[in-house]
């Protein structure tokens, strides 16, 4: 933890004028209640406080390395008193002796310096009191804040590792349906079979990749999305049919890995699993105004009754946009004419820095 | 011997060549044809009377199980599914067999055995779908819709659209906006299964879509009757006019 008044500049200055503040308020009180000459008062003013300013600077060390302890109350007040009486001693003995040495020829300075010396300790173990317990409150508010902040950067890790959970799950019905779905082809037609064992790898190869929280070409994404599409092709036949349009100038855009497959997920469990008519899935991606735009388009019917819980998928790929793009990234939906469409707008100047 | 009539009714092509594909080698079944939905599956069952049918669960519109509940006649079922945890639960206690994707010829076979074992000693039909639906009763999964059969056709109805129901006798009435449907279902079974967060038993013979209310009204001295939105009125009875307060916080 660094020191209050001296880590900053802003700080320095403000003690300082702090200082020169109860010099002056000092000044006043020798020259017009005392009647001592300007000289002898701004002499002993200056030095006493800016030799306290010192000190209170100095202070701070062994407050902030030896903290208060709760429970020993006794222990440290007393440790703070026997400290104080030091700090007082040692000022007085350094203030006294200078103006002494100063002013040996004024007789009744002398005097006066002479039988003030308990009021002068007085004072300054006030202004001791008060400097320490400005460094306890100090050290204390840091230490809570530096406490949120922890706790903060935990939730968020806590939050990332829950998405990296959700994220890696791969639907369980996609899966074992694949693998009958190979299985039959094994008889009938072993080469699709193979096609589909490889498809299949390809694509768990790469949302096993996505645990790492890497990003991907658009290009490579929707590679493996194609993988996705044709093995539920496999399954589907006519009854689904896909377009897949990627820009010259999308291609190379660095984009969350599987950002895009819960998209198709929702699109094929909403359109393909719950229709009796061929369902047909679009894909088309834009630049707009520094956003990267990916939008999806799938049939469905809109009689189907609206589920309770759907729409988790989304939410978590809403989420991830979410939280890799400081808030800036963005999925919307929409539905009319037995047509669902679900757009993610990505900012695009996130991918300088990749 | 008499050979054992059979059909398939899944949606997935690979799928029901798989299983067209090991009954092949199976002399003592006849496969009578493929469907790939519940509503020509279910119009199968009805004109062919099989022995016995390989039924999916997860079919667009009409899954196995609600299909099971539309049929004339009582096959003897084996359920095919890739995942799904309220299934395995009701088929362990009472299909004949199910058998979980992708699966192997010997556990076909092992299948088809009990089929064979089960369709000699025929004890009274289809005693297996009266209990598979007794477990979906008795379970507490919330319904999103409802099948029923009228004039010939089958009506898929989602229960955003129920208004209300009336009971009669051992059958319920359900009231949509422009249609009402006869469905052999208890008021029970509609109060358990019907999401009770939209749906309230406001009388023991009406349970009613607190979205289609318009108003209460006061009835008689201590009554109050409910008028939806449609103009029906539907009656409250005290214990049911605790429960809409309840849940309507007024």
């Amino acid at each position: 933890m660094s020191h209050p008044f001296t880590s900053q500049r802003r700080g320095l200055v403000l003690y300082t004028i702090l200082w020169l503040l109860i010099a002056g308020v000092n000044i006043i009180l020798l020259r017009f209640s005392l009647g001592f000459t300007l000289v002898i008062s701004i002499t002993e003013a200056l030095i006493e406080s800016l030799l306290f300013g010192l000190f209170g600077l100095i202070l701070w060390y062994p407050i902030r390395y030896i903290p208060f302890r709760k429970n020993a109350p006794v222990y440290s007040i007393l440790t703070h008193v026997l400290a104080g009486l030091i700090v007082i001693f040692a000022w007085l003995f350094i203030t006294v002796g200078l103006l002494e040495a100063f002013f040996s020829n004024n007789d009744a300075y002398i005097a006066f310096l002479e039988n003030s010396l308990f009021w002068r300790g007085f004072v300054g173990f006030m202004f001791y009191l008060v400097m320490v317990l400005i460094y306890y409150l100090v050290s204390y508010a840091r230490t809570l804040r530096e406490r949120a902040q922890a706790e903060e950067k935990l939730r968020t890790l806590v939050k990332e590792s829950e998405l990296n959970m959700l994220k890696s799950q791969i639907n369980p019905h996609f899966l074992f349906n694949s693998l009958n779905s190979i299985s039959s082809l094994i008889n009938s037609n072993p080469e699709e079979a193979r096609e589909m064992i490889i498809r299949l790898s390809d694509f768990l190869r790469y949302s096993l990749k996505h645990r790492e929280n890497k990003f991907v070409s658009l290009e490579e994404e929707l590679v493996r999305m194609k993988d996705y599409l044709s093995i539920e092709k496999v399954r589907f036949g006519e009854k689904l049919s896909y377009e897949l349009n990627l820009g010259e100038k999308c291609k190379h855009i660095q984009v969350p890995t599987m950002i895009l497959q819960p998209l198709l997920e929702n699109a094929i469990k909403h359109g393909v699993y719950e229709s009796l008519d061929p369902v047909s899935i679009k894909f088309n991606c834009n630049l707009h105004q520094g956003y990267l735009e990916l939008e999806l388009k799938n049939d469905y019917d809109p009689d189907q009754p609206v589920r309770k819980g759907t729409g988790v998928g989304l939410q978590n790929v809403s989420e991830r946009l979410r939280l890799a793009y400081d808030g800036r990234g963005m999925l919307t939906r929409k539905t009319g004419d037995g047509v669902y469409t679900v757009k993610l707008s990505i900012p695009l100047d996130k991918n300088s820095e990749l | 011997m008499n050979k054992i009539t059979t059909i398939i009714i899944e949606d997935e092509k690979p799928a029901r060549d798989l299983v067209k594909g090991y009954l092949a080698g199976l002399d003592r079944f006849e496969l009578l044809g493929e469907y790939d939905n519940g509503f020509t599956g279910l119009k199968a069952i009805n004109e062919l009377s099989p022995d016995v049918i390989f039924l999916d669960v997860q079919m667009p519109k009409l899954t196995g199980f609600e299909m099971l509940e539309l049929i004339d006649h009582q096959p003897e079922i084996v359920f095919t599914t890739a995942y799904d945890q309220f299934a395995i639960k009701a088929f362990e206690q009472n299909a004949v067999d199910y058998l979980l994707k992708p699966f192997s010829k010997e556990r076909f076979l092992e299948a088809t055995g009990k089929l064979i074992e089960r369709v000699e000693k025929k004890d009274g039909e289809g005693d297996g779908i009266s209990k598979i639906r007794k477990h979906i009763e008795e379970g507490d999964d919330i319904i999103h819709r409802v099948v029923i059969k009228k004039s010939g056709k089958i009506h898929v109805i989602s229960t955003d659209r129920i208004e209300y129901l009336e009971a009669q006798d051992d059958y319920v009435m359900i009231y949509t906006r422009d249609e009402k449907f006869l469905k052999q279902q208890t008021m029970k079974f509609f109060e358990k299964h019907l999401d009770n967060e939209i749906f309230i038993r406001v009388h023991r013979s009406y349970i009613v879509n607190v979205q289609s209310i318009d108003r209460i009204e006061p009835y008689e001295k201590t009554n109050y009757i409910l008028s939806l939105k449609n103009g029906s009125k539907v009656p409250v009875s005290r214990s049911g006019m605790q429960v809409l307060k309840d849940n309507l916080n007024f």
